[in-house]
């Protein structure tokens, strides 16, 4: 296991650790998480497909990334959704919606929107790490595959 | 090679499942799962619903209280706000 592939593995263990408890949480007190889906400023008629879609694309995500096969898609699901994430709370802490919701409860939820902000930013990074990574080990086993044909 | 990557993976799902599981208001006995209360100015009413009935806006203030016992021992930090929510984007006026 050289020193690339070992990256590789943390990131994605990392990103794996943070969909999956944020799902996991999500689902086991849906009730409050439903509550906190109404009280931001979205409209009221997304809080039903939202409240099913982000848990279940976290849990995805996460089982897309223990797989080498399924790898590559879970690391580009993941820089888009944390992207989402990220422009959500910069629009929250730019006053772009009439009010800013609290964040409260929970372990991650007890973060400040600033300090979501920068929670956030920092997996959008370890996701395009991944990409990179994954994107030069993919080519490194094809050229590695190719030649053993030779 | 694969041990590694194995235990690198069981160790990050065992992590993530069991802190959520940790966390998780039935074992830590958060507030939010009591019934909430908000405080009207001369006394402490049912606040209802949250996200439904109200909503708890980004402020120093107790958005809503819940009750120990005889006292009200505050929950959610914020605003309280049921309609029209606004946050004011410009700082307070100081007066000189």
């Amino acid at each position: 296991m050289n020193k690339r592939q070992v990256v590789l593995e943390s990131i994605s263990a990392l990103l794996i650790m943070l969909f999956l408890y944020a799902s996991i949480s999500k689902f086991l007190d849906f009730q409050r998480f439903t509550g906190e889906m109404n009280n931001q400023p979205l409209p009221k008629s997304w809080t039903p497909f939202l409240v099913w879609t982000v848990p279940s694309l976290e849990i995805a995500i996460s089982v897309a990334l223990i797989f080498e096969r399924t790898r590559m898609v879970g690391f580009i699901t993941s820089l888009a959704l944390m992207t989402l994430f990220t422009v959500y709370a910069a629009a929250i802490l730019l006053h772009f919606f009439a009010y800013v919701p609290c964040s409260c409860g929970g372990v991650i939820r007890k973060l400040t929107w600033p300090q979501h902000l920068v929670f956030n930013l920092f997996f959008v990074g370890l996701s395009v790490m991944g990409i990179i990574l994954q994107r030069r080990s993919s080519s490194k086993s094809i050229f590695i595959t190719k030649n053993s044909f030779v | 090679m694969k041990k590694i990557k194995l235990s690198i993976m069981t160790l990050a799902i065992a992590l993530s499942i069991g802190g959520a599981f940790a966390t998780s208001p039935r074992v830590t006995q958060t507030c939010q799962g009591a019934t909430q209360y908000y405080f009207n100015g001369s006394g402490y009413v049912l606040a209802g619903k949250m996200g439904v009935d109200y909503l708890c806006t980004t402020s120093s203030n107790i958005c809503t209280y819940y009750k120990v016992g005889s006292t009200y021992v505050p929950c959610m930090n914020g605003s309280y706000c049921t309609a029209n929510c606004k946050t004011d984007t410009k700082p307070p006026k100081t007066q000189n």
